[in-house]
């Protein structure tokens, strides 16, 4: 039990630094860009103003408020204290909105979105996989091309073709916005439908992609499973195939546990083009709108919930493997 | 052991990404409904209780659909969430309530004295009862309020309220305060009825600008002297605050009021107490109980929900509009059947940067570029012929409108001026300028260096990024080498607002469209001495060209009133232009575009059916004469 | 590795592959020389021409014709002109405007004509009709005076100096010109895009590009991920601590800011492809460096490493003569992934504005962006992004395929 608590120490130790450099990080990196957010606000509000000094007034007023005038240390630690409050303070862009309220109104669409799509395209991926592997010959041969195929076709280019095929052409559902154009959001059945209409294509946009990608994972995972010695010896011992099956996918699932609790962490990047060719709200599309705004209190924000996410996937996966797996522990004691 | 461990965990991980997948289905549904509650809350809350309780006459919670026969749909005009409900501060981005210059103010919900329409350039009262009038120097417009002009709390709209409006927008300096202040020196309010509003005057007790006051009549949505008093309170009487209130209290004259709003969509539901609905103004209500917006993320988005019908009136430029209606076969209309089937009112226009020695010393440079350019592909690609080519329109510096045209003599600058695509023009005027190659790279040379400049325009505005690579493509012709730049705008406007900039040498920007001061607001932005060296300049002459004699020009026409004297005056400053060559027009260009479905709604405005009202997406200026004509289809 | 060799060209996946890389990498090499040429120039004025072949009205004017009387010509023009759906329109018309049509019969098209000059009327505005259904039927009558137009086109040609038209030529409705008789003909098999640019000449360039945009992109990557990986697993401890430190925050961090952040301090102008390949390379290594660092750690207390060690050679020699080989496979496959996917991100990158600034040099993102920019996918034309997807699908899909052959010839245990 000690190795366990020296090895998960160690682990936390390590994840703790790369949190606080990665904060300090996703909180300078924004701020290098070269544009000036704040005499963009200013120029907004000084549209026609032909005072120097009244303009130059405002810009004070401005950096004063957004604290841009102060040396960037202690800008961080003024930004450290409050983001702990959950405060990341005004938004440059949609100012005087702050960052939070931008965020919160968007995540919810994120996450709604992206995790479902997530899970069902790793379920019906693996079982794809699963069975080819199975089943081999005429199915397999057919599959893995067709999977690998699908994987291939990048994000935005299946969001576009199912948009044309399924939106514009066929009518099927609508391809833009959260929900109906004509509506304004309540507890109604109807308003429920509607959400979940709006949901078809950017669902499986990201759904037909991942499935590709999971389906061969499994079914090369699940192959070696197969062709792995205990299987070999479990067959010389009569023990039935169903229950020998039942092991492998269980053994060949784990990488791709790996997998899901990856892309569950990387989920908001992964939005960004399904949420944008689709008008869909959320996170991704809100990233987006902030980089080509220059507004770096949302930058950092959106920037830092990905960190965190990110860094929560890869620490979980590191303790659970640390139990589960005795390789991972040999190479500790090692 | 181990194995039921490792079908263990499995399990449990896959139960707990299943519930988190539900959650996060139901996620969507509580997410959305809580939106209202929020943006409906004041942010500010009001620290002094109302003495007198206004009647409410905000409806019950929205919810629910919007009926499509009672709605009409826009999309172009709102981009992004909005922000506030603060007619008299800035960053509003509430463009259906609170947008638009004198060539048309939007009033859905604040008012202004007078709507103009840019067919034919006249005002018609709104707030304001009947014409206004001049004294006779020109120092002194007064204007009548109509009686029947309503706040949304039943108080009369009176001449204070104009005087208070003025009056804070030059205290705070928001946009009514910077861009009138300087022109007016005060407005006295009579009676209630009555205002004056006072030119401010130049040491010969001349009047500045008197084109400036017929712009405050169109361009300045009025606000109640009740709510700014409130407003001031609560923020302690700073400016910054006032600017940045969110105003949800606001009060409104105007036909129509916030219904609902989040990063999706905004929403107005008709005032059935508007005042205009009195026979002294519309004597009925607009015919749309609710005027909505979608948010769309892009221009394609917006295009689509046009095509799909759930888009009625769409402020966007749509290339190849035709398509729509003779491919597609869709009922969707322009203004003009044919090309370029709008209003042309702007010029979007390159700039070159005086701050260049090579060409602020090169007139002969300037004029060869601006000659080889080929405006024909410009305006083909870029605005696939929604504009008028050069040949039909010569440039100059008026925009295609017949009343601008008239206003300079077409025969005294017919040879300065040209239609582009001419190579061979443009080498010959160098050559004989001394601009040669020397060296054999092909490029010619300025003080035995290179001739080397750059074309800027913001990234995504893609029909300006289409003109620049064809100004690009034009150096390639002419020995000159032009490369692009397309920084993000965030980036672009801080630079070619400065003053100082020598980064962006061409760069493109529109000067201003139509309003009662154009084009002498256009002609001063095109050579003016008013705005160069001002920092953060977003007014006009953003190359930082500098000629006297043309800015003395520029300072008579405001005051100018005979018309021989006046063509004069234009036609002299269109030769200094096309011979100095400081910009130069790249198309001619809608300042909103205006393309209209009738699956639902018809008899919007068009070109041959006489009423007049201008394709200004029925809610700017007279434009808005269109929302009481609407009928439904079938 | 001659045994290798055989074993890899023996399988059917990498084969594939192979096949369909070299298919592509030939096309680039053969299309130009066939149609050479500046593939940026906009040789188009408009946008979107659709695919086809275009003959030049101009030329074929001064071509000699031919005159055929070929059966149902004149039904074609008619039907081209006057559809079904115009006819039932004209049907409405009549309707609206009172007139009997119980005894029309449709397919009579002189009837329907004679019948619709006595009763259109262009300033009519019947009640409850629409602009956009007046501005129809404006186009309609157009179409119908063309069809009651007599067989003869004349040519016209302004005179110079008097100003007048003069006749120069007349056409007849039954003059053909054979196409091979036409000075400028062009051929556009994928039409033109937003900017006028032949889209064929363009994919074909762009899909060059971004292989080399992969190829600077996976060799970055691969280098940076392949150097730290070794050096942390062969090293471990603190050595290996601080480099997978180094490769946490690259993965917690969005690659995309590092992106905006090096390509704005390097200047706009500069932001080229090649610049572009680098900066990609430079954020997505951390993946290989993990993977090759576990395959390190599995092979450092193998035995022949651990003679090696004994007899003392260099840490330099180890690596190279000892582990690297064993991984050398493993790195190759690595390889492929990386250039496929930096193909992917450039796409990416470039389809949001964060892509290559460049105007001289056409790469598959920036054809893709122009093509969404310009509505392409809303406006039905096709031709300007569907070849696009297919080409980065067919690359990253060959790539993909090949990397698979290659892991079932390395992996005996993934053979089926």
């Amino acid at each position: 039990m000690k190795g366990y608590r020296k090895y998960f120490g160690k682990k936390i130790l390590w994840f703790v630094l790369t949190f606080i450099i990665a904060v300090i990080l996703n909180f300078i990196l924004p701020r290098l860009m070269p544009a000036d957010p704040v005499a963009a606000i200013t120029g907004k509000l000084a549209q026609g103003m032909t005072d120097t000094s009244a303009v130059q007034e405002i810009y004070q007023r401005y950096a004063e408020e957004f604290g841009t005038d102060k040396p960037m240390l202690e800008q961080f630690f003024i930004w450290c204290g409050k983001a702990i409050r959950g405060d990341f303070g005004l938004s440059f862009s949609q100012y005087p909105r702050s960052v939070s309220d931008i965020i919160s109104s968007a995540i919810g669409w994120t996450i709604a979105l992206q995790l479902p799509a997530i899970l069902v395209g790793w379920l019906l991926g693996n079982i794809l996989g699963a069975v080819a592997a199975y089943m081999k010959k005429g199915f397999d041969k057919v599959l893995l091309p067709v999977s690998l195929f699908m994987s291939n076709v990048p994000a935005f280019g299946m969001a576009v073709i199912l948009l044309v095929v399924f939106g514009v052409n066929l009518k099927w559902a609508p391809i833009a916005g959260g929900y109906a154009y004509d509506m304004i959001p309540n507890m109604s059945w109807r308003f429920i439908a509607s959400v979940i209409r709006h949901y078809q294509l950017p669902f499986w946009s990201i759904v037909l992609v991942s499935i590709g990608g999971q389906a061969v994972g499994m079914r090369s995972m699940s192959i070696y499973e197969l062709n792995a010695d205990y299987v070999k010896y479990a067959r010389f011992l009569g023990i039935k195939d169903r229950k020998i099956v039942g092991y492998v996918f269980r053994n060949a699932m784990l990488p791709q546990v790996t997998g899901l609790a990856l892309s569950i962490g990387t989920m908001i990047g992964g939005a960004l083009v399904a949420e944008i060719i689709f008008s869909y709200p959320g996170l991704g599309s809100t990233m987006y709108a902030a980089v080509t705004a220059a507004d770096y209190p949302l930058i950092s924000a959106t920037t830092l919930i990905i960190t965190i996410m990110v860094l929560l996937a890869t620490f979980l996966l590191d303790i659970i493997y640390g139990f589960i797996d005795p390789r991972v522990k040999a190479a500790q004691i090692d | 052991m181990k194995k039921k461990t490792i079908a263990l965990l499995l399990a449990l991980v896959m139960a707990l990404s299943l519930l988190a997948g539900c959650g996060g289905n139901d996620n969507q549904t509580p997410s959305t409904p809580d939106t209202p509650a929020t943006t409906d809350t004041p942010t500010t809350p009001d620290p002094t209780p109302d003495p007198e309780p206004a009647p409410e006459p905000e409806p019950t919670t929205p919810g629910g659909d919007l009926p499509r026969a009672e709605t009409l749909y826009f999309a172009g005009q709102q981009w992004g969430t909005v922000n506030s409900w603060n007619v008299i501060g800035t960053n509003q981005n509430n463009a259906m309530a609170i947008a638009g210059t004198a060539s048309g103010y939007r009033t859905l919900m604040f008012e202004t004295l007078y709507m103009y329409n840019p067919l034919d350039g006249k005002l018609t009262g709104l707030l304001a009862d009947g014409d206004y009038s001049w004294n006779a120097d020109q120092t002194e417009l007064t204007v009548k309020i109509k009686s029947a002009a309503k706040w949304s709390d039943g108080t009369p709209v009176t001449a204070g309220d104009v005087k208070r409006t003025f009056d804070i927008g030059v205290q705070i300096a928001n946009g009514t305060g910077s861009t009138y202040g300087a022109y007016i020196s005060e407005i006295v309010a009579q009676d209630d009825a009555t205002c004056i509003i006072k030119a401010a005057v130049n040491d010969a007790g001349q009047p500045k600008n008197p084109l400036k006051l017929l712009d405050f009549l169109s361009g300045t949505p009025i606000a109640q002297t009740a709510w700014i008093d409130k407003v001031v309170e609560r923020n302690g009487n700073d400016s910054v605050s006032i600017l940045n209130d969110a105003g949800d209290d606001v009060v409104w004259s105007g036909p129509y009021t916030r219904y609902y709003a989040d990063d999706q969509k905004v929403v107005f539901i008709r005032d059935d107490n508007y005042w205009g609905q009195d026979a002294s103004m519309w004597g009925k209500l607009p015919v749309p109980k609710y005027i909505a917006h979608t948010i769309y993320a892009d221009n394609p988005a917006g295009e689509n929900a046009l095509k799909a019908g759930e888009v009625d009136v769409c402020q966007q430029f749509i290339g190849n509009i035709q398509d729509l209606w003779l491919k597609d076969g869709l009922p969707i209309s322009t203004f003009y059947q044919e090309a370029p089937y709008g209003v042309c009112l702007t010029m979007p226009t390159a700039w070159y940067n005086m701050n260049i020695p090579v060409l602020a010393e090169n007139p002969a440079l300037r004029k060869a570029i601006a000659m080889a350019v080929d405006y024909d592909s410009i305006i083909a690609n870029a605005m696939t012929n929604q504009s008028p080519s050069f040949a039909d329109v010569p440039r100059s510096l008026m925009n295609p409108t017949d009343g601008e045209q008239a206003l300079y003599d077409h025969a005294a600058v017919k040879d300065l001026q040209w239609t582009g695509n001419d190579a061979d023009g443009a080498n010959a005027l160098l050559d004989e300028a001394g601009l040669v190659d020397t060296d054999g790279d092909g490029i010619r040379e300025w003080n035995g260096e290179k001739i080397s400049l750059n074309a800027c325009c913001p990234n995504g505005w893609t029909d300006w990024q289409a003109s620049m690579e064809i100004v690009a493509a034009a150096g390639e012709k002419i020995g000159i080498e032009i490369t692009t730049n397309y920084p993000e705008y965030s980036i672009y406007q801080t630079v070619f607002t400065d003053p100082a900039q020598t980064e962006y040498q061409i760069f493109m920007w529109s000067p201003e469209a139509a309003s009662p001061s154009n084009p002498w607001q256009r002609v001063n932005q095109f050579l003016g001495k008013e705005y160069v060296g001002v920092s953060n300049n977003w007014s006009g002459n953003w190359g930082q060209y500098v000629n006297d004699e043309a800015d003395e020009l520029i300072l008579k026409i405001p005051t100018t009133t005979d018309e021989n004297e006046l063509k004069d005056i234009y036609t002299r400053l269109t030769e200094i232009y096309l011979t100095e060559v400081p910009s130069f027009s790249l198309m001619y260009r809608p300042s909103v575009f205006h393309a209209v479905n009738e699956s639902v709604w018809t008899n919007f405005p068009s070109g041959d059916d006489g009423r007049g009202i201008p394709p200004m997406d029925c809610t700017d200026g007279y434009g808005i004469a269109a929302l009481y004509d609407l009928e439904l289809v079938g | 590795m001659k045994n290798t060799l055989r074993q890899v060209f023996h399988s059917s996946k990498f084969v594939g592959g192979f096949v369909i890389f070299m298919l592509l990498v030939l096309t680039m090499i053969i299309y130009p020389l066939i149609n050479p040429g500046n593939p940026l120039e906009q040789i188009g004025v408009g946008t979107f021409a659709e695919p086809g072949t275009y003959v030049s009205l101009y030329d074929s004017l001064s071509s000699p014709t031919e005159t055929m009387r070929l059966p149902g010509a004149d039904e074609k023009r008619l039907v081209r002109s006057l559809t079904g759906e115009d006819r039932v329109a004209m049907v409405e018309w009549f309707t609206a405007a009172g007139v009997p049509v119980d005894d029309l019969d449709m397919t009579d098209t002189d009837a329907m004509l004679d019948l619709w000059f006595a009763n259109y009327d262009v300033s009519a505005k019947p009640k409850g009709m629409t602009m956009a259904k007046r501005n129809y039927y404006q186009r309609l009558n157009n179409n119908l005076l063309d069809i009651r137009a007599g067989d003869t086109l004349i040519i016209a040609d302004k005179n110079d100096e008097t100003g007048e038209l003069e006749e120069k030529k007349q056409v007849n409705k039954t003059d053909y010109v054979n196409i091979g008789e036409v000075a400028n003909v062009k051929t556009l098999p994928l039409g033109t895009d937003n900017f006028g640019r032949d889209v064929l000449k363009q994919l074909v360039s762009a899909c060059g590009t971004s292989i080399r945009i992969g190829l600077v992109a996976g060799i970055v990557a691969t280098l940076i991920g392949l150097s730290l990986g070794l050096l942390a697993g062969y090293l471990g401890g603190i050595a290996d601590d601080l480099i997978m430190f180094i490769t946490n925050i690259f993965t917690v961090i969005p690659g995309f800011i590092l992106l905006i952040l090096i390509t704005n301090s390097v200047g706009q102008e500069q932001r080229g492809a090649t610049l572009v390949a680098v900066v990609i390379g430079l954020t997505s290594w951390t993946w290989t460096a993990r993977s090759v660092r576990s395959q390190v750690i599995s092979l450092r207390n193998r035995d022949h490493v651990n003679l090696s060690k004994l007899s003392g050679h260099s840490m330099v020699r180890i690596v190279l003569t000892d582990i690297l080989p064993y991984i050398a496979s493993y790195v190759v496959m690595a390889f492929i992934l990386q250039v496929s996917s930096g193909i992917l991100a450039e796409a990416q990158l470039s389809l949001l504005g964060l892509g290559p600034r460049t105007t001289t040099t056409a790469t598959l993102g920036l054809m893709m962006n122009w093509a969404m920019l310009y509505s392409a996918h809303t406006n039905g034309s096709w031709w300007a992004y569907f070849p696009v997807i297919l080409t980065i699908t067919l690359i990253s899909f060959s790539l993909n395929l090949m990397n698979t052959g290659l892991d079932q010839v390395f992996n005996p245990t993934l053979r089926d």
